[in-house]
C-alpha cells in the first residue's frame, strides 16, 4: 500500500504531493541528501528502472526526468513488496511530463497548476495497484488534512485501512456501501459512534471478538471488499497470508461449534442460524431491496467517476489507458529504439562524407545534441588520462558514468566542442566528490572539546591508522607541530607496540618537538609508552584517562586536565590481515577516539581503494553502527604529494571508495610540510 | 537606374533592418539579482517561494539553484520612490526582481560562490538562517563558517575592484528564518551570536593550515591581511566593520510558515529589497 507520492523539482519545490499517511518531510530529505547529493547509493543498485532507498522502515523509489529537473517518489513501508511501483513511477514520468513539461520548461517557473492531476493519478494507482492492497478512493485527501491513524494499527502493518473519519471528509459520500471498513476501527478505538448515513451497526460481541482475534483487521476487509469468500485467500498479501487463514480458523471456532451455514452480509456482519439462506453467490442474486441498492450504487460510482470528469472525462480515462500502455511498452523495451537509431545513418560515399562534415562543424560550431556515440570515444579519451593520472579504474569508471549520464541527450554550448563539454562536466564531477560535506576545522574542534563547561572538558583524541610504512609516525608529528604552534598540550602515545623502534621513533620526534617549543615559548608535548609487547587498545585507554586525569592526585582541587590533545600512533597493518584489522575495532571501542584519520599515500596505485573500504568498515562502535554518521573513519591524510607530482589520482580513488573526505595533505619530511586540501587546486592538476 | 535605385534602397534600409535586429537582442534588460544563500535547512526555496507567490510551498533540500522573477508588492516602497514628491498620484508600476535561490548542502556551494563572483548585476544578497538550529553549538559553527566565508568573499571583491569603475558594494540582509519555532533565538540575539562566532572562525582561519594550492606552487606569502575579516587586528567581530568594504549588513527575523496575515510575512524582505533595488 503506497504511502505517499512526491513530484518534486530538483531545486527542491513540491509541484504535487499525495499523502496516505503522515510522511515527515524529513524522510525525502534525506533521500535527496544521501542519494542525489552525497551519492552514498551505488546508482545501478536498484531492480531495473526505480532504485531503492531505505530509511527507517519505509523504502522509497524513485525515478527522475533529467530534461524538466524533476523526481518522482514513491514512499512505501518496508515490510511491503509491491511489484507494481516501478511501472507506476514510469507511467507517471511519461504522463507529468506530458502534460507539465513545457510550462516546466519555461525559465522561472516555480509552480504548476496540478488541478488536472490528481484524478488522473487516481485512475493511474487503480489500474495498476494490483490485489487486494488497494485503498479506498473516497477516503485519501490530496494536499489535505493528513489523517491520524488510530492506535490499534501499529505502524509495521500493511494494508491498514484509514481511520475513522467523520463524514464531512469523505470525498463521494453516496458510496455507503464502502463505509464497512470502518467498523473494525471504531469498535476499538472510539467509543463515541461514528455519524454514518448507513444503517446502525450494533457491535455484537461476535463482531468484537472477530476484530480482536485477527492482528491485522486487513484481510478480514478485504474479503468483506471483495465480497468472494473463494478470493479471500487468494487476494490476500503473502506478508499477511498466515494471520488470515489462522484468523478465520480462530474465528470460525470460536463460533460454532457445528459447522453452521454463516452469512456474511454486507456491512461485514455475522448473520447467525441463517440455515436457510443460500451461500452460493454464483447465481444472481434474488434482487432485495438492499441488492437493489448494492447496484445502483455501484453504478453511482462509475457515471460519477467518469462524469466528473468534464466533457474530456471519458477521453481521459480512454486515453490513459492507451498512454500508459505505450509508455510502460516503451520503457521495457529501450535498446530496440537505439538500434533503430544506429540505422538511421545514409549509405553511400557522398551522404558518409557530408554527414562526417557537418558532425565536424556541428563539433566546431556547438549546438549538437550528445548521443551514447558521440560521447563514448572522448569519454574513453578522458578515463585514459584519468588512469594516467594514478586514478584506480574504479573511480575513473564511476566517473565517467555519471559524466555520461548528466550529458547524454543535452545540447552543448555555442562554440564548445564535445571534448571541453565533457572536460567541463568532468570537472563539476570531481569537485563535487572531492568537496567535503562540512570542511574540518581542526582547531575550532579543539578548542571546543578542551573547553566545555567544568565536568566536560575532557582532552581531545585523535588517532592514526593506516598500513605500514605510508607516513603514520611522521604526519603525527606534524600535526602535533601545529598543534603546539596554537599553545594546545599535546600527548603523543605510542601505540605501535610491535614494531622494533616504533617508540624510539616517537621519543625522536618528541624531543625535537619539545625542543621546537620550548624554544618558541608554546605548548608542551610529552611521549606516553608502554614499551612493546602490549595490547596497543589499552595503552590507548590508559593514555587517555592519564590525559584526562579525573580527580586523582590533587588533594583538594578537581584533577585538571593534563593535556589538551591525545595523538594515539598504532601499528601498521596490511589492510586483508583480517586478524590485525579486527584488532582496529576494539581499539576503536576502548580509546573512542574524536577522530580517526587514515593515512595513505599519494604512490599507491589501485591498492588505495581496497585499503580505504577495509579500514573504514572496521571502526563500529559497540552496537554494530559504523562510526561518524556510518562512514567509519572522520579523513583521510594523503602523505607524499610531493613524490607524485601531478598524479594526485589517490585522493579521488579513497575518496570515492568510502566518501570519506580528505583533510590534510602530507608534502614533505619537515614539520611544516602539512597541508589542506584545496579542492579546485587537486582537481586542476587532475584534469592538466 | 532601376539597378542604382535598388542598390540606394537596399544600403539604407539593410543597415536600420540590422540595426532594430541586434537592439532588440542585446538590449535585454538584465533585472537586478537578489541571491539566496545560507546552509542547508535554513529555508531559502520556502522563503523564495513566498516571496515570488505570496505563499510558501512544502520544499525539500535543493539540489539545484532556481530563479524567480517577481515584481515588488504594491504596499512595498522602492528606491525609486523617493525621487517622487509626496503628492505625485500617478501610478507607478512596481519595479521586478530576479531572485536566485542555491541549494545550501556543503558540496553544492559552488552554485553560490559562482554566482558571487560572476558579474551580474548582483544588488543584494539575502542570507538566511535557522534561528532554533543555531542554539546548539553545531549548527552554530556551520552556519558562521559559511557565513564568513560569504563575507570574506565579499570583502576581497571589493578590495580588489580598486579602479574607478569598482563593483558595487553588496549589501547583505541576515534573515533570521523560523521564528515561529519555539525554540528560536530573536533576531537581535542572532546577530550577536554569530559576530562571537565569526570572531572566532576568524581566529581558527587565520593560525590554519595553508591550503595545498599556496605553498607549493609559487611558494609565495599569504597575505594575512587580505584574509582577516573586517579590521586587522581587532578583538572580536562586528559587522559595522564590514562598512569599511562596502558591506552592509542588517538582521531581520522571519518566518515563512507562521498563520497570520498573507501580506506581512514577507514583508521585512520586500521592504529591503525595495530599498536596495
Amino acid at each position: 500500500m503506497l504511502d505517499g507520492f512526491e513530484i518534486l523539482t530538483t531545486s527542491g519545490i513540491v509541484l504535487w504531493r499525495r499523502h496516505y499517511t503522515p510522511i515527515s518531510s524529513n524522510l525525502i530529505d534525506s533521500l535527496v541528501r544521501d542519494v542525489f547529493i552525497e551519492e552514498k547509493q551505488k546508482p545501478g543498485g536498484g531492480e531495473n528502472g526505480a532504485p531503492s532507498y531505505k530509511k527507517d522502515r519505509y523504502t522509497l523509489r524513485w525515478t527522475s526526468a533529467k530534461d524538466v529537473g524533476l523526481v518522482f517518489v514513491a514512499v512505501y513501508q518496508s515490510l511491503l513488496h509491491l511489484s507494481w511501483i516501478e511501472s507506476l513511477l514510469t507511467a507517471v514520468k511519461g504522463l507529468f511530463t506530458k502534460a507539465y513539461g513545457q510550462e516546466l520548461k519555461t525559465p522561472h517557473t516555480l509552480k504548476v497548476n496540478t488541478a488536472q492531476w490528481d484524478p488522473t493519478f487516481d485512475a493511474l494507482v487503480n489500474r495498476l495497484d494490483t490485489g487486494s492492497t488497494r485503498r479506498q478512493s473516497d477516503t485519501i485527501d490530496s494536499e489535505g488534512p493528513t489523517e491520524l491513524t488510530p492506535p490499534s494499527s501499529s505502524a509495521g502493518d500493511d494494508a491498514d485501512e484509514p481511520p475513522p473519519v467523520p463524514a464531512p471528509l469523505f470525498r463521494k459520500p453516496a458510496i455507503p456501501t464502502k463505509r464497512d471498513d470502518v467498523v473494525g476501527d471504531s469498535t476499538s478505538t472510539d467509543a463515541t459512534p461514528i455519524p454514518t448515513p448507513d444503517t446502525s451497526r450494533p457491535a455484537t460481541p461476535g463482531h468484537a471478538a472477530s476484530h480482536l482475534l485477527t492482528a491485522k483487521g486487513g484481510p478480514g476487509k478485504a474479503s468483506r471488499r471483495s465480497r468472494k469468500a473463494q478470493t479471500f485467500n487468494a487476494s490476500a498479501p503473502v506478508s499477511s497470508g498466515d494471520e488470515s487463514s489462522a484468523g478465520r480458523n480462530l474465528k470460525g471456532g470460536a463460533k460454532t461449534a457445528a459447522k453452521g451455514k454463516r452469512r456474511w452480509d454486507v456491512d461485514g456482519m455475522a448473520i447467525e442460524g441463517d440455515d436457510d439462506g443460500v451461500l452460493d453467490y454464483s447465481a444472481s442474486a434474488t434482487p432485495g431491496p438492499e441488492n437493489a441498492e448494492r447496484e445502483l450504487d455501484v453504478a453511482d460510482v462509475n457515471t460519477s467517476q467518469m462524469g466528473s470528469r468534464t466533457g474530456k472525462g471519458q477521453f481521459v480515462l480512454k486515453d490513459l489507458d492507451d498512454e500508459v500502455d505505450a509508455i510502460l511498452a516503451s520503457s521495457s523495451k529501450p535498446q530496440q529504439q537505439s538500434n533503430a537509431t544506429d540505422d538511421s545513418t545514409g549509405s553511400g560515399l557522398l551522404a558518409s562524407a557530408s554527414s562526417r562534415l557537418t558532425s565536424l562543424f556541428r563539433n566546431v560550431v556547438g549546438g549538437k545534441t550528445l548521443t551514447k556515440a558521440d560521447l563514448q570515444l572522448p569519454l574513453q579519451q578522458m578515463q585514459t588520462h584519468l588512469l594516467s593520472k594514478n586514478v584506480a579504474p574504479e573511480a575513473a569508471t564511476r566517473l565517467c558514468q555519471a559524466v555520461e549520464t548528466d550529458l547524454l541527450d543535452q545540447k552543448t554550448a555555442n562554440y564548445t566542442s564535445i571534448e571541453s563539454t565533457i572536460r567541463d562536466s568532468m570537472t563539476k564531477a570531481l569537485t563535487r566528490m572531492l568537496t567535503p560535506t562540512s570542511s574540518l576545522d581542526l582547531l575550532r574542534e579543539v578548542t571546543s572539546v578542551t573547553s566545555g563547561q567544568g565536568a566536560l572538558a575532557r582532552p581531545y583524541v585523535i588517532s592514526i591508522v593506516g598500513v605500514n610504512g605510508v607516513g603514520k609516525s611522521t604526519n603525527l608529528s606534524k600535526i602535533a607541530f601545529f598543534l603546539l604552534q596554537n599553545h594546545f598540550r599535546v600527548l603523543v602515545v605510542a601505540g605501535d607496540t610491535f614494531r622494533s623502534g616504533a617508540v624510539e621513533q616517537l621519543r625522536v620526534h618528541v624531543r625535537n618537538l619539545s625542543a621546537l617549543s620550548q624554544r618558541e615559548g608554546v605548548g608542551k608535548v610529552e611521549l606516553f609508552e608502554k614499551g612493546y609487547g602490549k595490547d596497543a587498545a589499552t595503552v590507548a585507554r590508559d593514555a587517555v584517562a592519564f590525559a584526562t586525569n579525573k580527580g586523582t592526585q590533587a588533594p583538594g582541587g578537581s584533577g585538571q586536565m593534563l593535556y589538551d590533545v591525545v595523538l594515539i600512533d598504532t601499528a601498521g597493518r596490511r589492510h586483508n590481515d583480517s586478524r590485525l584489522m579486527s584488532s582496529l575495532t576494539k581499539f576503536g571501542q576502548l580509546a573512542n577516539p574524536d577522530k580517526v584519520f587514515m593515512v595513505g599515500e599519494a604512490l599507491v596505485g589501485t591498492d588505495s581503494v581496497a585499503q580505504a573500504r577495509n579500514f573504514a568498515k572496521e571502526f563500529v562502535d559497540t552496537k554494530g553502527k559504523l562510526r561518524n554518521n556510518g562512514v567509519g573513519m572522520d579523513g583521510f591524510i594523503i602523505s607524499k604529494c610531493d613524490t607524485v607530482g601531478d598524479m594526485v589520482g589517490t585522493l579521488v580513488s579513497m575518496v570515492h571508495a568510502t566518501g570519506i573526505p580528505v583533510v590534510f595533505l602530507g608534502v614533505g619530511q619537515h614539520y611544516g610540510d602539512l597541508r589542506g586540501l584545496n579542492v579546485g587546486w587537486a582537481v586542476d592538476k587532475l584534469m592538466k | 537606374l532601376s539597378a542604382i535605385l535598388v542598390t540606394l534602397i537596399f544600403s539604407l534600409t539593410l543597415p536600420i533592418l540590422i540595426h532594430t535586429y541586434l537592439y532588440k537582442r542585446a538590449v535585454a534588460k538584465e533585472l537586478p539579482t537578489f541571491l539566496l544563500i545560507g546552509p542547508s535547512g535554513a529555508g531559502k526555496t520556502s522563503l523564495l517561494t513566498l516571496l515570488a507567490n505570496g505563499t510558501p510551498s512544502p520544499t525539500h533540500t535543493s539540489q539545484a539553484p532556481q530563479t524567480a522573477t517577481c515584481q515588488l508588492p504594491s504596499t512595498t516602497r522602492s528606491s525609486e520612490d523617493k525621487y517622487r514628491s509626496e503628492n505625485d498620484t500617478s501610478s507607478r508600476t512596481q519595479p521586478s526582481v530576479l531572485l536566485l535561490d542555491t541549494p545550501g548542502h556543503g558540496k553544492l556551494r559552488h552554485h553560490a560562490i559562482a554566482s558571487l563572483t560572476s558579474p551580474t548585476s548582483l544588488k543584494g544578497l539575502l542570507f538566511v538562517v535557522d534561528s532554533a538550529v543555531l542554539s546548539s553549538a553545531a549548527g552554530l559553527t556551520e552556519t558562521a563558517e559559511y557565513l564568513y566565508d560569504v563575507l570574506l568573499l565579499l570583502q576581497k571583491r571589493h578590495m580588489q575592484g580598486k579602479t574607478s569603475k569598482g563593483p558595487l558594494a553588496i549589501p547583505v540582509l541576515l534573515v533570521a528564518n523560523k521564528q515561529d519555532v519555539f525554540t528560536s533565538l530573536p533576531a537581535g540575539l542572532v546577530k550577536s551570536k554569530l559576530e562571537e562566532e565569526l570572531g572566532k572562525v576568524r581566529q581558527t582561519r587565520s593560525k590554519g593550515l595553508l591550503d595545498s594550492g599556496i605553498g607549493m606552487d609559487d611558494g609565495g606569502e599569504a597575505d594575512e591581511e587580505s584574509n582577516w575579516l573586517g579590521e586587522y587586528g581587532a578583538k572580536g567581530f562586528k559587522f559595522a566593520q564590514m562598512r569599511e568594504h562596502g558591506v552592509e549588513v542588517e538582521v531581520v527575523g522571519t518566518s515563512t510558515s507562521a498563520e497570520g496575515e498573507d501580506e506581512g510575512r514577507g514583508r521585512k524582505c520586500w521592504g529591503w529589497i525595495g530599498a536596495n533595488v
